[in-house]
Formats: structure tokens, C-alpha cells, sequence
């Protein structure tokens, strides 16, 4: 290539503009409009000079910066970074050569690449001075467009790989810093998450271990040992099954087996040896772990609730057995009344019948006294039937299923009075029935036996010369209906008032008063049995007040 | 009217009852002819009129059994079942005689077809007021049925 050509005289510039359009003999840079521009500095004391250079290089696309002196290429650099500085050396005041030489004392600007750019008549050994100082290039005025232009170019490229490095470098760094921090926190989450597991396998309350498929126990929390009594390296040292019961190891060899082929989690129970020889009941749950061949279980000490349950089975047997009895005593209970009825009444019927016998047929044989016994056998014989009849019924009072309906109180007391009508005749007495209808839930057999016992009570116990007034009435509260028979008899001591309700409590000689001494407790068996209650108010020789509760309807 | 000829068969095991019975029929004035046998076995065999009952004019078809219950080889329930089951017994009247109230034994006799269910009383005087009543309902009151000859 011929210097001499192409090349462009300082002076000349103007007259000379560069020719753009001539193919250029070296490759120009592709210019990616996407890429950050690099910063060019141009410093020279002359304007032609700067403004030649300027157009030169604006086909690089560059940002070029001008500066007019050393000082100001010296300002610019301290603000900015640029990829190549071009320096004129002769310049007044601060020369190029000094200029370089500041520029590279300062660290930052150290390696910036500086082309010179000089006469052609400089000597050889100012072209020495300059790369000692650090150029790394000359530019020999009057410059060549081209050359110019790929001088630069390179530099301008040098520095975009550089940056481009640098930048690529600072990514690698931040990505190798987010991965570094990414596993720490995974280390520290990992961590942490152990520490909680550690801390929840160590202070659960159940038993949490890991065990092999061979039955040996890898990995135990403290409550083994707690619950147990033996110490780890004892639970390690031999396979889980010696511990089981012999009872019940059948059955957890086939668990295991379950568990070595793959199925999943199942409960199961079984008592544990103790370090003291004693058993003690867990209730298992296993999961197995086949491709580590381990399982992982979780055992719970259910012995208070094995011991409860066997506690309750016991109980529930003996409740059972006590039923059992129950029903045959109460078979048997009802093969003696049955007997009463039947077996108890023939002889009576015979000592009775053959006494009357022996009064009407044979009553002249016999003096006073003869027949005196004979009454008394007949009369004797007479009442032991009432008490059986009364007893045969309280029995039944007591045993038989009462089924309750609605009945109409005035009904059934209208209708026994009806049937009572003899005996008031004969007592000349008077009963006032002093209520409408009125429902209660009762049992109506059982109803009209305690009301019968009442009404005939309140007609006995009146002295033989008072006509006995009977006054029947009901109260009503919460559900319950009073049932009032109130009479004008003899009255009863308050001491009295709760026993005469007691099974043969009698408070008179059967002489003064007959009766067996069951009414009474049949009729509180009777209302307790139909929900209801009942009881007395009385003083002596002031009448008594008997009343009887049951549940409306 | 007069039930002259009238038989009453009565089946009681317990003598005192056999004889405070015929006691009680005599002051009740019936004047029905009353057989007296001592078993459930016997029974059936008089009213068959098998091995000792086959004198027909000895004994004659009654036109109303007194049945007890409890009887010794056959109960009265056993006894009233067969009767039911036989053409020329099944219409004659049968009153149940006996001690027991029990409901189970008053169903019983019920479901299997008595006519009449009375408890023996104690009082010998309600026993001849009982038997009166019998006597004037099931003798005279009521229309027999005729005999079943199928």
C-alpha cells in the first residue's frame, strides 16, 4: 500500500472531505445498533484536526468525546471510560507524551489503549518515547481514512469483548453466587428441618422407630427405653420379635412378612416384654420402606385401655351372668306364684270347704266351743286366701312388663265405685268424686288396683259408728297429676306414715281391721312401676290424706 | 224343666275337690248325673268310651266336662286339645275348673276353644253359688249343640 496515497493532509482536510463511498479494502465493524456505543476520546489542540478525525470516525457509530488540551483529555478520563484515546503529541502546553504519561499513572486508565498520532517528520525516537510510555499505536498524519478507521476499530472492538467478558463474568459470578446461595439456604433449610424431625422423633410421647427388614431395631426414640425399661443397645442388640409375647407373635411374624412384601401401613396389637418381665400392650402402626428395606414404625402404649377394656368385658360377663341368674329367679319366681295360685289354694279350699262341712252337717255333734274352731279354721282358712290372692299380685306387680295408656282417671275411679257400691251401702258412707276428666299414663289394670286398695282403705279405717266420707280430687303441675283420696277414719301417727307403705306393715290387729298388709306397698309398687309415686299426709284421729302421682297425658 | 238324665263329667284329681264338688253340685240342686274321673288318660278314655268306660249306657256322653288343668298322665289342656280334634267330641260344652288365675293358662284354654273358664273360690259357699250358675246356664239356659255324628 502506497503511504502516499489515500492519505489525507491535516490542511487538506476540508478541501479533501473523505471519500465514504469508496470500497473499503478492510473489513468495517458490524455495527449492532443493539450494543452498548463505546467511548472514543480525540484529543488535539487543533479544530480542523479534531472535526477531520471526528468524520472519520463517526461510520463507527460510535461516541467520540473531543478534547482541546492534555488537561481536558486528563477531566474527561476521570469521568469517563473510553475504549481508545487517540493523542496528538505535539500539542501546546501539556504534550501528548506528558499527557500519556498521567494517563497511565492512574490506575484506572492504566491499560487504556492510546494511539498517537503524529507527523511524518517525527523522529524515530520520539515514536520510541511514545510505545515506552505505553502507546500501542501510531498514527502518522496526514491520516488515511481507512486505516485510520480499522486502527480504531479494532480497539473499539477489543474493548466491547472486554466488556462484554467483564460482563459475562459479572453474570457467571452472580449466577455461581444465586447458586451458592440457593444450596446454602437449602443446607440451612435441611437443617433445620432435621432438627425439628430429631426434636419430634426425641420428645414424642409415642414410640418412633426404624427397623429392618429383618426385625432389628436401627433407630429408637427415648420413650422405648422410658416405657420398656430395657436401654437402646438391649432393644438393638436382638431382633423386635424376642420382645413379643408368645401369644402373640404368630401373628406379628405375619405382619412383618405383610410388611417385608410391600403392603402398606397396618394397625395391630400386642403386648411387649418389660425389663422387669412384665407385658405391656402396643398398639402398631408400620410403613414399609422397600427400596431401603427398612420399616418405620409407630408404637403407642395402649395397656391402660387393653386393662380397661378387659375390665369391661369381665364386668359385661358378670352383668351377663347376673342377667342369667336374674332370669332364672325370676323363672323359678314365677313357677312359686304359679304354685301359690294352684298347688297352695286346693288344701285351703279343703279346709275350708270341709270345716263349713263340718259345721252344717255335723254342727249339732259339736258344742259352742266345737264350732267356734271351726269358724275359726274356716275364717283362718279364708284370709290366708286373700293373702295369697294379694301377694300373687304384688309379685306380679313387681315382675310383669306394664304397658302404659292413656286412661281417664274419673273414668276408672267412677267405674270402681260403681263396683264398690255394696260396701258403701253397707258403711253408710259417702264418696265425692270432685274432679273433671282428667289423663294419665298408666297401666289401667294397675290403676284400678291401687285406686280399689285407696277407696277401700279410706272406707275400713273409719271408727264403726262414723259414716265414712271419702273425697277424691287431682292436682296438676309439671306434668304430673296428684291423685287425692282423703277419708274422715282413725288417721295415722306421722312416724307411721312411710312404713305403713312397707310389705306387711300393719298397724292394727286383723281383728280391729282385716287385711293382709300388702295393699299398701301395692300401691307404691304400683305407681313406682308406672313412673308415678305415692304417699300420705295424716295425724292421728284427723282422717288421712293418701295420694298417689303419676304422669299426665 | 229338669235335666234328669243329664251327665256332667268331671275330671279332678284331687279327692278333697272330688268330694267338696259333689258336695257343692248336691246343695246347688242340680239334678245332673256327674261322672267323676281322676285323670287326663281317663278322660279320654271315657269320652271315647275305650277299655273300662265302653258301656256306652254306663257311661254316657256327657253334655258338659268340668276340665281341671293340672291333671296327673294328661293335662286338661292336653285333654281339651284332643276333644276339639274329634268329630263327636268337638261340640261339648268344656268349663275349665281349676286354681289357676294365670293369663298364660286362660289364653291357652281360650285359643284352644273352652267355653267357659271358672277359678275354683275358696269360700265353699261361692263354690255352690258358682256350680248353681253353672248348672241353670250350661243345662238349662243354653241351647246344646246336637251331636256330631260325621
Amino acid at each position: 500500500m502506497n503511504p502516499a496515497h489515500n492519505r489525507l493532509f491535516g490542511s487538506a482536510l476540508q478541501s479533501a472531505p473523505v471519500p465514504l463511498s469508496r470500497p473499503d479494502p478492510f473489513p468495517r465493524v458490524a455495527v449492532n445498533e443493539d450494543e452498548p456505543k463505546v467511548n472514543i476520546l480525540l484529543v488535539d489542540d487543533r479544530a480542523d484536526k479534531l472535526l477531520a478525525l471526528q468524520a472519520v470516525l463517526k461510520d463507527l457509530n460510535q461516541n467520540v468525546v473531543v478534547a482541546r488540551s492534555g488537561k481536558e483529555a486528563l477531566r474527561q478520563l476521570l469521568q469517563t471510560e473510553f475504549a481508545v484515546i487517540l493523542l496528538d503529541v505535539s500539542m501546546p502546553g501539556m504534550d501528548g507524551f506528558e499527557t500519556a504519561a498521567l494517563i497511565r499513572k492512574r490506575e484506572a486508565t492504566e491499560h487504556t489503549p492510546i494511539i498517537f498520532v503524529t507527523s511524518l517528520n517525527q523522529s524515530e525516537n520520539q515514536i520510541t518515547r511514545g510505545y515506552q510510555l505505553g502507546a500501542v499505536d501510531y498514527i502518522l498524519s496526514p491520516i488515511i481514512p481507512t486505516v485510520l478507521r480499522s486502527k480504531v476499530s479494532v480497539f473499539v472492538e477489543l474493548f466491547k469483548r472486554t466488556e462484554q467478558i467483564k460482563r459475562q463474568g459479572e453474570r457467571l459470578r452472580q449466577l455461581e453466587e444465586m447458586a451458592f446461595k440457593r444450596q446454602l439456604t437449602e443446607a440451612v433449610d435441611r437443617l433445620e428441618a432435621e432438627t425439628k424431625r430429631n426434636r419430634f422423633f426425641t420428645l414424642a410421647l409415642d414410640m418412633l422407630a426404624i427397623a429392618d427388614f429383618d426385625g432389628f431395631i436401627l433407630q429408637m426414640n427415648p420413650t422405648w427405653v422410658k416405657t420398656l425399661g430395657f436401654s437402646e443397645d438391649e432393644f438393638k442388640s436382638r431382633p423386635g420379635l424376642d420382645f413379643v409375647h408368645a401369644e402373640d407373635r404368630p401373628a406379628m411374624i405375619e405382619q412383618l412378612e405383610r410388611l417385608r412384601e410391600g403392603a402398606d401401613s397396618s394397625y395391630f396389637e400386642g403386648r411387649y416384654r418389660c425389663k422387669d418381665g412384665s407385658f405391656r400392650w402396643l398398639g402398631w402402626t408400620a410403613s414399609p420402606f422397600p427400596s431401603e428395606r427398612l420399616i418405620y414404625i409407630f408404637a403407642r402404649d395402649i395397656t391402660q385401655r387393653k386393662t380397661n377394656e378387659q375390665k369391661i368385658e369381665s364386668l359385661n360377663a358378670q352383668l351377663k351372668q347376673r342377667v342369667h341368674e336374674l332370669t332364672d329367679i325370676n323363672s323359678e319366681l314365677e313357677a312359686f306364684s304359679y304354685s301359690i295360685s294352684h298347688d297352695l289354694r286346693a288344701p285351703l279350699r279343703s279346709m275350708q270347704g270341709f270345716a263349713d262341712a263340718l259345721l252344717e252337717e255335723q254342727g249339732e255333734r259339736l258344742d259352742d266351743t266345737g264350732r267356734e274352731y271351726a269358724r275359726r279354721v274356716v275364717n283362718s282358712a279364708k284370709y290366708l286366701d286373700a293373702l295369697l290372692n294379694d301377694l300373687l299380685d304384688y309379685s306380679k306387680l313387681s315382675r310383669a312388663e306394664l304397658e302404659r295408656e292413656r286412661v281417664d282417671l274419673r273414668k276408672e275411679t267412677s267405674e270402681l265405685i260403681a263396683l264398690l257400691e255394696n260396701d258403701v251401702k253397707k258403711r253408710n258412707a259417702q264418696i265425692e268424686l270432685e274432679f273433671a276428666s282428667e289423663m294419665v299414663s298408666a297401666h289401667p289394670a294397675t290403676l284400678r288396683q291401687i285406686m280399689a286398695n285407696l277407696v277401700c282403705n279410706a272406707l275400713k279405717f273409719v271408727p264403726p259408728e262414723r259414716p265414712p266420707v271419702v273425697r277424691i280430687r287431682t292436682e296438676r303441675r309439671d306434668g304430673v297429676v296428684r291423685i287425692w283420696v282423703e277419708d274422715n277414719g282413725i288417721g295415722i301417727a306421722p312416724e307411721h306414715c312411710d312404713r305403713i307403705f312397707g310389705l306387711f306393715e300393719r298397724l292394727h290387729t286383723v281383728q280391729d281391721y282385716p287385711g293382709t298388709g300388702i295393699g299398701l306397698a301395692l300401691v307404691r309398687k304400683g305407681a313406682e312401676r308406672m313412673s308415678g309415686c305415692a304417699g300420705v299426709e295424716s295425724e292421728p284421729q284427723r282422717g288421712s290424706r293418701f295420694w298417689v302421682e303419676l304422669p299426665a297425658a | 224343666m229338669t235335666s234328669n238324665g243329664v251327665t256332667i263329667l268331671h275330671v279332678e284329681d284331687d279327692p278333697n275337690d272330688v268330694l267338696l264338688i259333689a258336695r257343692a253340685f248336691r246343695k246347688a240342686e242340680s239334678a245332673a248325673q256327674v261322672q267323676v274321673v281322676n285323670d287326663g288318660e281317663k278322660a279320654v278314655q271315657y269320652l271315647a268310651g275305650t277299655d273300662t268306660f265302653a258301656k256306652r249306657d254306663q257311661f254316657p256322653l256327657p253334655s258338659l266336662v268340668l276340665l281341671d288343668l293340672k291333671l296327673p298322665r294328661k293335662s286338661g289342656i292336653e285333654v281339651l286339645e284332643w276333644m276339639r280334634t274329634q268329630p263327636g267330641l268337638k261340640r261339648i260344652p268344656v268349663v275349665m275348673l281349676t286354681s289357676s288365675r294365670q293369663p298364660i293358662d286362660i289364653n291357652r284354654a281360650y285359643d284352644l276353644g273352652v267355653n267357659a273358664y271358672l277359678v275354683k273360690p275358696v269360700d265353699f259357699d261361692a263354690l255352690v253359688e258358682m256350680l248353681k250358675t253353672v248348672d241353670s246356664f250350661w243345662l238349662r239356659v243354653n241351647e246344646p249343640p246336637s251331636p256330631n255324628k260325621d
